[in-house]
């Protein structure tokens, strides 16, 4: 058997399916599909099937990956074509390939964060924000806990890619993975906090990549 | 238009996956004016309403016409409608965000009686009209199917028209003449009119209802010519030879019956005598096994689902059983599919039977006796003798199964007290069979049974119609009677105080005066009552008084055998003489032998199908 990374796209209203929601609906779509699935052993069999790094709940992405074990003899072409014919329309296949890192070695990610305002935010109240050096905020840990972060020790790399009337898009790079992540969505009802004068009534949040560390360096997951 | 609005909402409501749609295998047409669109509506959440094979069938075979287009909406949960409401959002469909009042037929599922409110709520949020004679020539029209719709005089005022029996043909028939209709001119009664001469579609508004001075009614009768006084229901003679979707909906949430439903038969031969699905679909008629075998490989490869259950009243009763069963097997093992049998009998019950499900997943085996003692099982119908109990119990512990579900009901026509306690003492007795298998041959160490008991409603078209139904107070007295007869740490007793049980049978017997309840009901916030959390049974009360209408009436007077029922428009094909008899039969302690065993003449072969015809 061999294993596969398949890298996908989870656009429109897909933005609102759960991760577990997700899983379920991979899960049918290798069935229907037929492509032949490596299913574990004991008293329950599923699907051999691993995804990277959860999705939160409102965020699209162009970079989602699933590892699936299948049996020998396919091609990479072979399953995204499968794939693609039986998955729901908001998402798609965009590549297959045999996996290059593992899932525990992500390190960061990219997002592109829209805001809806109600009036012109000035591109220098953006800087003074990401400029602060501190923003404290509470997040909520795996153990029921909450702590204090600090918001900037999370954010690699941020740039201001358009200010329009109604709005402005920013593009962020954040920590990711198992050991340090921050959720774009913590950061966005932060500026919104700030910007509190501008009214931000909605954001779309979108993730663009996935880095991962290896021997040589921060790596994309997919380009 | 609402997308946009939509879906800051979405961002603020717990499940939004609800409200979303885009799930595999849902249709997404483009409309074009000379459509006709239907709302197919679906008073509960979506997790219910996606459980619910008839709205797969007609959702499908309506979207496979090419001149029709037919979207979901299911009611939204209550911080949805929040939502909404604020944010001015009309309801909308789920495939192309479509406000429902835009739409030109509005059809409602009935399933159950306590979803009537959620009727009005939708309706209200939709910006419809409440009431069928406030509607102009261009709002949608108001209709609805389903096995209530037999007796939803509660609803008739609000209501366009009704369609009774299984809707595969009469749907298509009804957007053909709505086709007609549009271009023509022609006013709403006029549609009405013509789509009353179909059989199977009852028009309100073309009957008028008096009412005597004991609140009876004192005449029924339709105030057109050419309106028959009776509506004959609708139903499919040839199972095989009918639509039956492929390519099922694969929802993205869990929902109640999250798996392929596999139709095996419609009706039930049995005929207990409080099971109102035992009357309304009768004849039997049954698939062949190679149509099933067929749909099942059809519907695997179309979903991925990975749950099959066989699906109908009494599956066990299935002729061929067996047969099928294996090839089912044959098509699920390899590909991990689990198949599931639900409402098995306890008298055809084997254990060949039980190791092919077993084959794949071993899961509790529930039993509905329905009652304690064999008289009062006889009374009912419910042709299960305490052997066959036994029997199966202990097969069942010798498969390796040590947890057994029993249902029964409490409030019971001639239900006495030695009824009540027989409940426990008969899972005493299925503890007994336990411990009676040598060790060496039962499997799990220990046993236990799990007693459930819910309140019974009499239902029109059963021959318990006419019957009162027990007051709560007296229904909760027999269950903590029970509670405290059973004294075995391992037997589970479990019932819940259940109001709603008073409300089904008000509303299930119910007439068109409820209406005016349903609409001040639906004001003073009342929604989902079957869910125990939103269920506000002070708010109804106060609907009552404030249309000045005793509930009681309606559920706890004996009615006369000679009066007119408020259900009597409707022809289910089993005839009221036949019901009278069981009725008798029933006090008598005499039991009806199955349709297989011998014909009891109810009626139902002028069906000209099915079991009739075997």
């Amino acid at each position: 058997m061999s294993k596969w990374r398949v890298v996908f796209s989870k656009m429109g209203m897909g933005k609102y399916i759960s991760h577990l929601d997700l899983l379920r609906c991979f899960t049918r779509a290798i069935q229907r599909s037929g492509l032949p699935v490596v299913y574990s052993q004991g008293f329950n069999p599923h699907q051999k099937m691993t995804f990277s790094l959860p999705l939160p709940i409102g965020v699209t992405s162009e970079c989602e990956t699933v590892d699936i074990q299948f049996e020998d003899g396919l091609t990479s072409a072979e399953i995204q074509e499968k794939l693609n014919q039986n998955l729901p329309m908001d998402m798609k296949v965009l590549a297959v390939h045999e996996p290059t890192a593992k899932a525990a070695d992500i390190v960061s990610a990219e997002y592109q964060m829209g805001a809806m305002t109600a009036g012109v935010v000035e591109k220098d109240a953006l800087r003074k924000f990401f400029g602060s050096g501190e923003v404290l905020v509470t997040k909520k840990t795996k153990k029921k806990g909450e702590k204090q972060i600090n918001l900037m020790d999370y954010l690699h790399a941020w740039e201001v890619e358009e200010v329009a009337e109604d709005g402005f898009k920013l593009r962020v790079v954040l920590d990711a993975g198992g050991e340090r992540n921050l959720k774009p969505d913590i950061l966005a009802s932060a500026m919104g906090d700030f910007l509190e004068n501008n009214d931000v009534s909605d954001w779309e949040i979108h993730r663009r990549k996935i880095f991962w560390k290896d021997e040589k360096g921060v790596q994309r997951i997919f380009d | 238009m609402y997308r946009a609005k939509l879906e800051q909402c979405l961002k603020r409501v717990q499940k939004p996956a609800r409200y979303i749609g885009n799930e595999f295998n849902s249709v997404h047409k483009e409309w074009t004016p000379d459509m006709v669109s239907v709302a197919f509506c679906f008073p509960d959440v979506y997790e219910v309403g996606m459980s619910h094979l008839g709205m797969k069938i007609l959702y499908h075979m309506l979207n496979d016409r090419e001149d029709t287009v037919c979207e979901r909406v299911f009611a939204p949960w209550d911080d949805m409608e929040q939502e909404l409401r604020k944010e001015g959002i009309p309801l909308l469909s789920m495939e192309s965000y479509v406000p429902i009042r835009d739409f030109d037929l509005v059809g409602f599922t009935l399933q159950y009686e306590m979803s009537y409110s959620n009727i009005v709520n939708m309706l209200d949020l939709a910006g419809i009209p409440l009431r069928a004679k406030e509607r102009k020539r261009e709002d949608a029209f108001v209709h609805c199917g389903g096995p209530c719709a037999y007796h939803a005089e509660p609803l008739s005022d609000l209501v366009d028209f009704f369609i009774l029996g299984e809707g595969e043909e009469v749907n298509g028939e009804i957007v053909e003449i709505y086709k007609a209709w549009r271009d023509s001119g022609k006013s709403r009664e006029e549609y009405l009119l013509e789509i009353a001469k179909l059989e199977g579609v009852y028009v309100p508004s073309f009957y008028d209802v008096t009412y005597n001075e004991d609140n009876t009614i004192a005449s029924f009768e339709p105030n057109r010519e050419g309106i028959p006084k009776q509506v004959k229901k609708r139903i499919i003679k040839d199972m095989d030879n009918t639509y039956i979707p492929e390519k099922l909906i694969v929802p993205f949430m869990e929902t109640v019956h999250d798996r392929i439903m596999l139709e095996l038969f419609r009706g039930c031969i049995r005929g207990c005598r409080f099971c109102q699905a035992g009357y309304i679909y009768r004849p039997v008629r049954e698939r062949s096994v190679e149509k099933l075998l067929k749909v099942a490989e059809n519907s695997i490869a179309s979903t991925g689902y990975e749950e099959m259950s066989m699906t109908s009243l009494s599956t066990s009763d299935y002729t061929k059983l067996f047969e099928l069963t294996d090839g089912l097997l044959a098509l699920t093992v390899d590909k991990k599919i689990n198949l599931s049998l639900p409402s098995l009998r306890v008298d055809n019950f084997s254990m060949e039977l039980m190791e092919k499900v077993q084959k794949v997943k071993k899961s509790g085996l529930t039993f509905a006796p329905e009652a304690g003692t064999q008289r009062l099982r006889d009374v009912i119908n419910k042709n299960v003798l305490e052997e066959d109990l036994m029997r199966t119990a202990k097969i069942a512990f010798s498969g390796g199964y040590n947890r057994i579900k029993l249902y029964f009901m409490l409030g019971l026509p001639t239900e006495t007290e030695a009824d009540v306690l027989g409940i426990g003492e008969l899972a005493q007795k299925v503890i007994d069979a336990f411990y009676e298998i040598p060790k060496e041959e039962r499997k799990g160490r220990s046993v236990s049974v799990t007693v459930s008991t819910s309140f019974f409603v009499p239902k029109p078209f059963t021959p318990f119609q006419w019957e009162p139904q027990n007051k709560i107070s007296e229904m909760e007295d027999k269950a903590r009677m029970l509670k405290e007869s059973i004294t075995n740490k391992k037997i589970v007793y479990n019932w819940h105080n259940s109001d709603v049980s008073f409300l089904e049978e008000v509303f299930a017997k119910g007439d068109r005066r409820l209406g005016e309840v349903l609409i001040a009901a639906q004001k003073l916030g009342c929604k989902f009552d079957g869910w125990t959390d939103f269920f506000d049974y002070e708010k109804w009360m106060e609907a009552f008084r404030i249309c000045d209408i005793d509930p009681a009436f309606y559920a706890h007077r004996r009615m006369d055998l000679d009066e007119i029922l408020p259900w009597d428009y409707a022809d289910i094909g089993v005839s009221k003489e036949f019901l009278k008899k069981e009725y008798e039969k029933a006090y008598r302690g005499e039991t009806t032998p199955s349709c297989r065993e011998q014909c009891s003449g109810c009626g139902a072969t002028q069906f000209r199908g099915g079991v009739c015809f075997e």
